[in-house]
């Protein structure tokens, strides 16, 4: 069991390798890539946008409950917001993404193994690399990182709304201490936690896709193994940038 | 000319071929039949590189290829036009895109002379007015047919058919097994065509192989295969047989 885990884990990474090379050795084709981005965010948009909403909204009825024991409602705005933007915003998103983007391209991908396309990809001349994973890759991380940074943008007025309508707290008193709790590192963590999730989450349901083999109950495991590594994965990507974080800010700054 | 020399290909512990040794001739179209999983697939598969032998070589045009690199493997590859199973054809493409994807990928032709080729070769397979669709909004027979033009755009010497005719109903399969033998005599190919259809092989091969279990069990023309003693090219013969029975029953 552990044994085949690592073997997932190293086959993974030399996929990895496989499509930097691929991209490093070869002219990238911007149509297809730009095809992939349109693709990939029409698909998610009005969900993560909904998503992000609910994530703000939700962290902020929560802090609600304790900042009120405090008589600190005016940093509710801050308190919640950093919360989402630093650390939850960006995870449950990715989860969310992770069944849709994510389950969607191993399906796809994995469809084109067993029906022999990429075999005949391969006998026309062309690298299956080059032609169809390079794209998606490409595309799942930049558009994953836009939705995931506009889901986030959006969770700032879940949880605007949400303060004005379960908290009672009025809109300017909500936003005033975003600034000063909301640092730009706090933003700057956010992001790159967000870039970090999309390659995760690209790399992994491209993977599994190309290496899918038996059929259509191959793409179903394809399918349900790409939902649970990819949630795994972030989690574990989530501690492991977090960690980063720290020691940096450690390094450079000193606190 | 194509040989198999003592070719092992295994899967785990499971070997699918056992020591295959057999020659192709120049032009002529040969049929390889077997049970399901006595690895006539996996045979067309290690001559085009899509899958590693154990051991053993193959000779293509006096280069052994069992070597080669993915890079050196296209040069088989442009000799080589191989027909799957599936259709295989890509979903977001047209069927003119698909028939042109090779061309282009392969050789380079200005777009005037693909789409002469494109039109010639589907006209080849008696197919048209479809080429502004895409694959889903075509039948399956119709697929498979632009399969065909597909791999036979590129103008191979050796073509490559897997059970060309799996899934298709007896009236499409009669059209695509005529294809076969008119594509292979007009464009003068080297044809190995793997399938389970020995009343096909009968009718258009040039020499027929039966495998069992990795292995050759009887190889001759239609002919001398027609009069085997082999217990599994008696089976097939016995189905060929009730086939023509049926048939003449007034079926």
């Amino acid at each position: 069991m552990i044994g085949a885990i690592f073997s997932e884990v190293g086959l993974t990474v030399l996929f990895l390798r496989d499509i930097v090379r691929t991209a490093v050795r070869n002219p990238i084709n911007g149509h297809l890539i730009a095809e992939q981005i349109v693709k990939v965010t029409q698909q998610s948009f009005a969900t993560t946008a909904l998503a992000g909403f609910f994530v703000g909204a939700i962290l902020t009825v929560q802090f609600t409950l304790q900042v009120k024991q405090f008589g600190a409602l005016g940093y509710l705005g801050g308190l919640a917001t950093s919360g989402t933007i630093r650390e939850v915003g960006p995870l449950l998103i990715a989860f969310m993404l992770s069944g849709k983007v994510g389950a969607f391209t191993s399906a796809e991908l994995g469809t084109m193994r067993v029906t022999e396309q990429i075999d005949a990809i391969r006998c026309l001349g062309a690298n299956p690399l080059l032609e169809i994973i390079l794209p998606r890759f490409i595309g799942i991380v930049i558009s994953s990182f836009f939705l995931l940074a506009i889901g986030l943008f959006m969770s700032i007025f879940g949880g605007l709304l949400m303060g004005v309508l379960f908290s009672g707290i009025n809109p300017d008193e909500y936003l005033r201490h975003i600034p000063t709790i909301v640092s730009l590192v706090s933003i700057a963590s956010g992001l790159i936690k967000c870039f970090v999730f999309a390659l995760v989450l690209a790399t992994i349901c491209t993977y599994k896709g190309y290496a899918t083999t038996g059929g259509a109950k191959g793409v179903g495991r394809a399918v349900v193994s790409t939902a649970v590594a990819t949630m795994v994965c972030i989690v574990i990507a989530d501690w492991f940038t977090s960690f980063i974080g720290d020691v940096v800010m450690f390094l450079f700054i000193g606190d | 000319m194509i040989e198999f020399k003592n070719l092992r290909k295994s899967f785990g512990t499971r070997e699918v071929i056992k020591g295959l040794n057999l020659t192709v001739n120049e032009g002529e179209i040969l049929f390889l039949l077997g049970t399901s999983g006595t690895g006539k697939s996996v045979t067309l598969k290690l001559l085009v590189g899509l899958l590693e032998s154990t051991s053993g070589e193959i000779w293509v045009d006096g280069e052994d290829v069992t070597k080669f690199s993915e890079d050196e493997f296209l040069r088989i590859r442009r000799k080589c036009g191989m027909v799957f199973q599936h259709p295989a054809l890509f979903d977001s493409l047209t069927v003119f895109e698909n028939v042109a994807f090779g061309l282009r990928k392969l050789f380079k032709l200005d777009e005037k002379e693909i789409t002469q080729r494109v039109r010639r070769c589907l006209e080849m397979v008696h197919v048209s007015g479809v080429e502004q669709k895409t694959p889903p909004q075509i039948s399956y027979g119709m697929q498979k047919r632009v399969s065909l033009a597909r791999t036979v755009a590129t103008e191979p010497r050796i073509l490559l058919f897997d059970e060309p005719t799996t899934g298709l109903d007896p009236v499409t399969t009669n059209a695509v097994n005529q294809l076969i033998k008119e594509l292979s005599r007009r464009l003068k190919t080297t044809s190995i065509v793997v399938s389970h259809d020995m009343q096909c092989a009968i009718e258009i091969a040039d020499r027929i192989v039966v495998l069992d279990q990795g292995a050759i069990v009887d190889i001759g023309t239609p002919a001398e295969i027609m009069k085997s003693k082999h217990p599994l090219v008696k089976d097939f013969m016995a189905e060929v047989n009730q086939a023509a029975e049926a048939r003449s029953g007034g079926l």
